[in-house]
């Protein structure tokens, strides 16, 4: 007998972003994503409170893959953050933050949602627009003719994440290990377009961060007893390698549902090594020197192999397939009928080599564009911090290539945008509002709104109480001592700006982040000189970055714009 | 779902908090003297005896996630290192409390990370002043070992000897004054008090056995044997002496010449001594270890052209509860036990090379390698109606029995389990089969006997049977050996078998756990300073230095502020950059207080000081003395040299006892307190705890105050 329930029906909420609750889970958000923040952000432990894995964090990729959230209007925020991360890596906290400093600072007034979306909007593009320019001031070309602007990408990207818990020396050893790394998947004679390989991350917990190095080609791990057993190769030319993705291991195909008769006598079992058999006579005729399996091979082909001397490797896992394919130029074998010969591919060399306690099965490509970061660390939770952390650095040095430009960094680039759409709106609202229908008034109101969401996302950098502040000249980023005493000495309590451009040496005129200040233009065009003197910059991605001012606004517009909630309550 | 958040870090920093008090549970760990503990089950009234760190953090509850996080770390340092884990539980304990007291003070969090991290790599360069390089242990045995041998020696280096540098010649008469003078210091010295010395050796008295005598001559043998190699690589060390008499102020000259020969270690019983911290029996049983194995590499490699190294993975334990603690011992080849109905089988193998078959898998009917999926659907049926007398699995162990008789097989070694209706029929055929052997004792048994190691039965080939093992029981009198469960332990061995076993004895079963975690922990530290080529002064005068070290930057950065050290601060830009020079020595000094508790410590659980005040009185005694002299290393290196001119001592029994030198494992040690600082700082940088799913809700609501919701 089944039973009927009524369908209860759906509960429909107004005006949601008003609500106390929503208030308040905004605000716990957005006090977990700042104070996460930067160089000296603050760590979170996140955990499932009955003793399992601790992530110690302060990525947001980490922090945003660990938190369940209910709310439909934190779902959107942590969804469009995520969708972000996932294709940029870099720069998810500064969007997480913006977009919730918007939200906020756009709630204080008293506009309508349309006016100021569409005023939104224009401020993007037309930061978007200034930033893309010849004339953008935060902005430095990259020159991939020498490491030194990489090494600062790469630097400014280890040292954001305390989590990593590198010193000094470490930080300089991993930066340049992930420079070799990218390095590496460049293709050496590139014509037309560029179609870069892969590095791998292999780990190595539990050793010392300066340990780790970078290998071209593939490692596959292996016991030690099954490393021993492998015979060595002797063979000055190209060894031909044969990868399966289907299993060897000999057992009998899904045979669907119902029951297989067979009469005594019949083994299924011997009929399926039989011709795993036959395939390995095909192999040996094919003079393959070298079996990969994705999956299992059958110890008596495996047996069967290493008569014939053949190496046999299985177990190699999926995640190794792909570059496997890339690397030796092979078809992977699906069946266990007679294998086509274009399938094979080659490599160059094999070794074996030991890292740690770890025994590796080192593949050594023809041509290198596949590469293995043998990464270490010394606990599970700070590997998995660099691990994280290299593969953004390593991300941004792609993007990058794609677009050779940097961002300053330090939160220099903000000070600076938010000091020139200030004298924008100021000088020349006329070229933003165009023929729109919004006033002069209300763009001033939504200007100021904008500029104060992406100045105190850099105030978020601070965590132990100091003070910020802005020059009159560059509009850059200067940290100083809290109620420090007098403002004729600024010259000598600060030392450099935030990205490392520009020293307090300078006749610069400073004022406080918070306080008001009348808008003057931040000088564009960087000079050449200046860049190339610098050696220590803090540098942002340039694409990561844009896209992260993009989806912060569209998502705080999108969430403004939101009038009902309607939850299905079945 | 929902989410809980919880801020740790309001006044009172919960996560260091409970660091400290984790760590307080091992302090009796730390140094030679362990006490052991009884941990006790309050619900099944079960009790086990501990005595040491990782088994303590076994029986702790550590689910709070700074728990979990010193789980992490101490499980990391043990996999990796197997050593230094009370030396990191100590340090996470002393170095919470130091930071917390930097919190109180005010000083921002940013720059206790960088402060601190700056002074543990400081101390960590520093500490290479107390290096002793472990070099040509293994010339040194070789010609001790037998005579003819280092005649041969002499003559093919004799190159080397025709020109010899004056220097060397003054080592080699430095050498023998040392000897000369060691008999005058007896009568010298035999009054003082040796009171300087326990700073740098925590209590290690010898017991007046036989084993003394034999160390004792066993290294003045290696001296004589020493002196010849020092000769023969005299360039090498030559310069890395020289160097090393350079750096140091010119008071300390006279002493270098002196120290030498002394802070170099070329015997192996001198450093297994050093480095078995108070537990000699262990150790003992290590060396001997490491002695067969480099026999055993000698006869195989015929004249050693490849250098040998220590193989721990070829040491395996064998415990026998029950047994006197006497019976303890080394043995080359595969100790294990099986059951006594094996009894007449092993009385039939002895005397007889036996061949042998290694299995990789189970050795059952039903077993398949891994990744083998079995069929559920599949169905026999019989086409007439002759009846199977037999079961399918008498089938199989009859043809697997075929099988061994074939190939005249009479030892099967299986890596997992075994079917007991196949080990019945093999003891009646006069076959062994043991089950659950470990896979390196296969591997090494597939090279020593040339056998190769197969999943199946059906996969047996000639080429896969090995010859020549021999099977013994492990004591003439094979009842000697029975234990409680009715089995026997037995010796399995072949000609030139890279493997040993260390036959662990204890009459206390309780304490066989312990027995055998201390012998891996002996193991381990040789290993280590084997691998390495170097070792630490050890029994302190490592932390020591650092502890001096530091004091003596704070002391610097007090009087002239140093800028240089902002490099350290990951963000060079921000304000804390400027005022790092403030906070710096009070930073430092917090972080040297942990030495100082530790070193404390130290000497309060070695039971020579009523009080932890009054060892650390007398740390702090040397600590002046030291930060005086300029130079720590110095320093300590003079104390030693003192220590080490009272070569014998006329304690208790009057007899001659030489007072080993202590040594201490390098990158372990290092690597232990790097873990420790780093816990610390992750601890410390944490604001907040976030619990996901469905974890709180178990949570009353007391419990539930301070928490935010997502």
């Amino acid at each position: 007998m089944s039973r009927l329930e009524a369908k209860k029906p759906s509960l429909c909420k107004s005006e949601p972003l008003t609500t106390e609750r929503v208030r308040t889970t905004l605000s716990v958000f957005k006090r977990i994503v700042t104070s996460c923040y930067g160089p000296s952000g603050r760590l979170k432990q996140l955990h499932n409170g009955f003793g399992g894995y601790v992530c110690t964090t302060s990525q947001s990729s980490a922090l945003l893959s660990h938190l369940l959230v209910t709310h439909p209007i934190l779902k959107i925020l942590t969804t469009s953050i995520q969708n972000h991360v996932s294709s940029f890596s870099d720069c998810g906290l500064f969007t997480a933050i913006l977009c919730c400093n918007l939200i906020e600072n756009v709630q204080r007034l008293d506009l309508t949602p349309t006016t100021v979306i569409r005023l939104n909007k224009h401020l993007l593009s037309l930061c978007i627009s200034y930033l893309k320019s010849e004339t953008c001031g935060c902005r430095i070309p990259v020159d991939f003719g020498s490491t030194q602007i990489l090494l600062c990408f790469v630097r400014s990207v280890l040292t954001s994440k305390p989590a990593c818990m590198l010193t000094r020396k470490e930080t300089e050893h991993v930066s340049a290990l992930i420079l070799r790394a990218f390095l590496l998947t460049i293709p050496e004679n590139a014509e037309g377009h560029i179609i870069l390989g892969k590095s791998l991350i292999v780990p190595l917990k539990g050793q010392r961060v300066i340990d780790s190095t970078v290998l071209p080609g593939i490692l596959i791990e292996m016991s030690e007893v099954q490393l021993m057993r492998l015979l060595p190769i002797k063979k000055s030319t190209a060894l031909k390698v044969a990868l399966f993705c289907t299993t060897l291991s000999g057992d009998i195909s899904d045979t669907g549902e119902g029951t297989v008769v067979v009469s005594y006598g019949v083994s299924l079992e011997n009929a399926a090594l039989d011709q795993l058999l036959n395939l390995g006579r095909q192999l040996i005729s094919d003079h393959v020197d070298l079996v990969l399996c994705q999956k299992v091979i059958h110890p008596s082909l495996k047996q069967f192999l290493n008569m014939h001397r053949i190496i046999a490797i299985d177990r190699i896992g999926v995640t190794l397939m792909e570059p496997l394919t890339k690397m030796t130029g092979t078809q992977p074998i699906g069946s266990l009928g007679s294998i086509s010969p274009n399938s094979y591919g080659s490599v160059k060399d094999v070794c074996t080599a030991k890292f740690g306690s770890k025994h590796f099965f080192h593949l050594i490509p023809n041509e290198a564009t596949i590469c293995s970061l043998l990464l270490c660390n010394r606990n599970d939770t700070a590997w998995d911090e660099l691990k994280l952390t290299c593969q953004t650095a390593l991300h941004v040095l792609q993007l990058t290539l794609k677009e050779p430009w940097a961002l300053l960094g330090g939160g220099c680039t903000e000070t600076h945008l938010a000091a020139y759409i200030r004298h924008k709106t100021h000088n020349d609202p006329e070229s933003i509002l165009k023929d729109d229908e919004c006033t002069q008034t209300e763009l001033q109101l939504i200007a100021e709104a904008f500029c104060s969401a992406l100045e105190s996302v850099v105030g978020s950098l601070e965590h132990d109480g100091g003070e910020i502040l802005t020059d009159m000249k560059y509009g850059h980023l200067w940290s100083v001592q809290a109620d420090s005493p007098c403002v004729a000495n600024w010259p000598d309590l600060l030392s450099q700006c935030g990205c490392g451009l520009y020293n307090s040496q300078e006749e610069l005129n400073w004022s406080f982040l918070r306080s008001t200040r009348r808008p003057f233009v931040p000088q564009t065009c960087l000079p050449h000189e200046a860049v190339g003197s610098a050696s220590n910059l803090t540098l942002d991605c340039l694409t990561a970055k844009l896209s992260g001012l993009q989806v912060a606004v569209e998502t705080a517009n999108l969430i403004l714009d939101l009038s009902y909630v309607i939850e299905d309550k079945n | 779902m929902v989410m809980a958040c919880r801020v740790v870090n309001k006044r009172r920093h919960m996560g260091l908090q409970q660091l400290s008090s984790f760590a307080e549970t091992g302090r009796t760990f730390l140094g030679p003297l362990k006490s052991s503990k009884f941990i006790i089950d309050e619900e099944c009234h079960e009790s086990v005896l501990i005595s040491s760190t990782v088994r303590l953090l076994e029986s702790l509850d550590l689910t709070s996630a700074v728990g979990q996080l010193l789980n992490e770390a101490v499980q990391a340092q043990n996999n990796t290192y197997r050593t230094g884990i009370s030396t990191l539980l100590f340090l996470v304990g002393a170095w919470s409390s130091a930071v917390e007291e930097c919190l109180h003070l005010g000083v921002p969090i940013s720059i206790i990370v960088s402060v601190m991290s700056e002074g543990l790599n400081f101390c960590s360069e520093e500490v290479v002043s107390l290096h002793v390089p472990v070099h040509n242990i293994f010339d040194c045995m070789d010609s001790t070992k037998t005579f003819s041998q280092l005649e041969t020696f002499s003559v093919s280096l004799c190159p080397f000897l025709q020109v010899p540098s004056d220097t060397d010649l003054i080592e080699e008469l430095h050498g023998l004054k040392d000897v000369a003078s060691q008999t005058l210091t007896i009568s010298n010295l035999s009054g003082r008090p040796l009171k300087s010395y326990e700073l740098f050796k925590p209590q290690t008295k010898v017991e007046a056995d036989n084993n003394t005598s034999r160390t004792l001559k066993n290294s003045l043998l290696a001296d004589t044997c020493c002196r010849q190699s020092i000769l023969i690589h005299s360039r090498h060390f030559n310069r890395t002496d020289n160097t090393e008499g350079v750096s140091k102020p010119d008071g300390f000259q006279e002493h270098v010449t002196a120290t030498h020969k002394t802070y170099r270690c070329n015997d192996l019983v001198e450093l297994a001594v050093g480095l078995s911290h108070g537990d000699h029996s262990s150790m003992k049983l290590v060396e001997e270890a490491v002695q067969l194995q480099y026999q055993n590499a000698c006869v195989q490699q015929g004249n050693c052209t490849k250098p040998f190294m220590f193989d721990i993975s070829r040491i395996f334990t064998c415990c026998l509860p029950g047994l006197p603690e006497t019976s303890s011992c080394v043995c080359p080849g595969y100790i294990t036990v099986v059951s006594v109905s094996n009894n007449p089988v092993i009385k039939e193998l002895q005397n007889q090379p036996v061949r042998i078959v290694l299995i990789e898998g189970d050795l059952t009917e039903n077993y398949r390698h891994l990744g083998f999926n079995k069929s559920a659907n599949i169905k026999t049926v019989l086409d007439s109606m002759q009846l199977q007398e037999d079961s399918s699995e008498e089938l199989w162990a009859n043809h697997v029995l075929q099988v061994l008789i074939q190939f005249k097989v009479n030892l099967v070694l299986v890596q997992g389990n075994v079917s007991e209706r196949l080990i019945e029929k093999c003891i009646n055929s006069k076959r062994l089969v043991i089950g659950s052997v470990n896979g390196s004792v296969m591997q090494a048994f597939a090279e020593a006997a040339g056998a190769v190691q197969v999943a199946y039965i059906t996969q047996v080939n000639e080429d896969c049977v090995g010859d020549g093992v021999c099977v013994t029981f492990w004591r003439s009198s094979p009842l000697d050996v029975v234990d409680r469960n009715s089995r026997i332990a037995i010796l399995l061995k072949t000609e030139g078998i890279n493997l040993v076993t260390a036959v662990l004895t204890n009459p206390v079963t309780a304490q066989m756990q312990i027995k055998e975690d201390r012998f891996w922990t002996c193991a381990y530290r040789l290993y280590y300073a084997l691998k390495e080529e170097k070792v630490f002064l050890g029994g302190g005068a490592v932390e020591f230095l650092c502890l001096s070290c530091l004091h003596i930057l704070a002391e610097q950065s007090l009087k002239k502020e140093n800028h240089a050290c902002s490099g350290w601060l990951h963000n060079t830009s921000s304000w804390l950059a400027s005022s790092l020079a403030i906070y710096r020595p009070t930073v430092l000094k917090f972080l040297a207080n942990g030495w100082q508790k530790y070193l404390s410590t130290l000497l309060y659980n070695t039971a020579n000081y009523s009080s932890e005040f009054e060892a650390s009185t007398y740390i702090q005694h040397h600590l002046q003395n030291a930060t005086d002299s300029g130079s720590p290393s110095s320093y300590i290196l003079n104390e030693y040299s003192k220590l080490n001119s009272r070569i014998f001592n006329s304690d208790i029994s009057n007899k001659l006892e030489q007072i080993p030198r202590v040594y201490d494992v390098v990158t372990p040690k290092i690597e232990a307190w790097r873990r420790a600082l780093d816990l610390v700082l992750l601890a410390l940088q944490t604001d907040s705890e976030i619990i996901t799913g469905h974890g709180h809700t178990q949570r009353n609501s007391q419990e539930l105050t301070g928490f935010l919701f997502l």
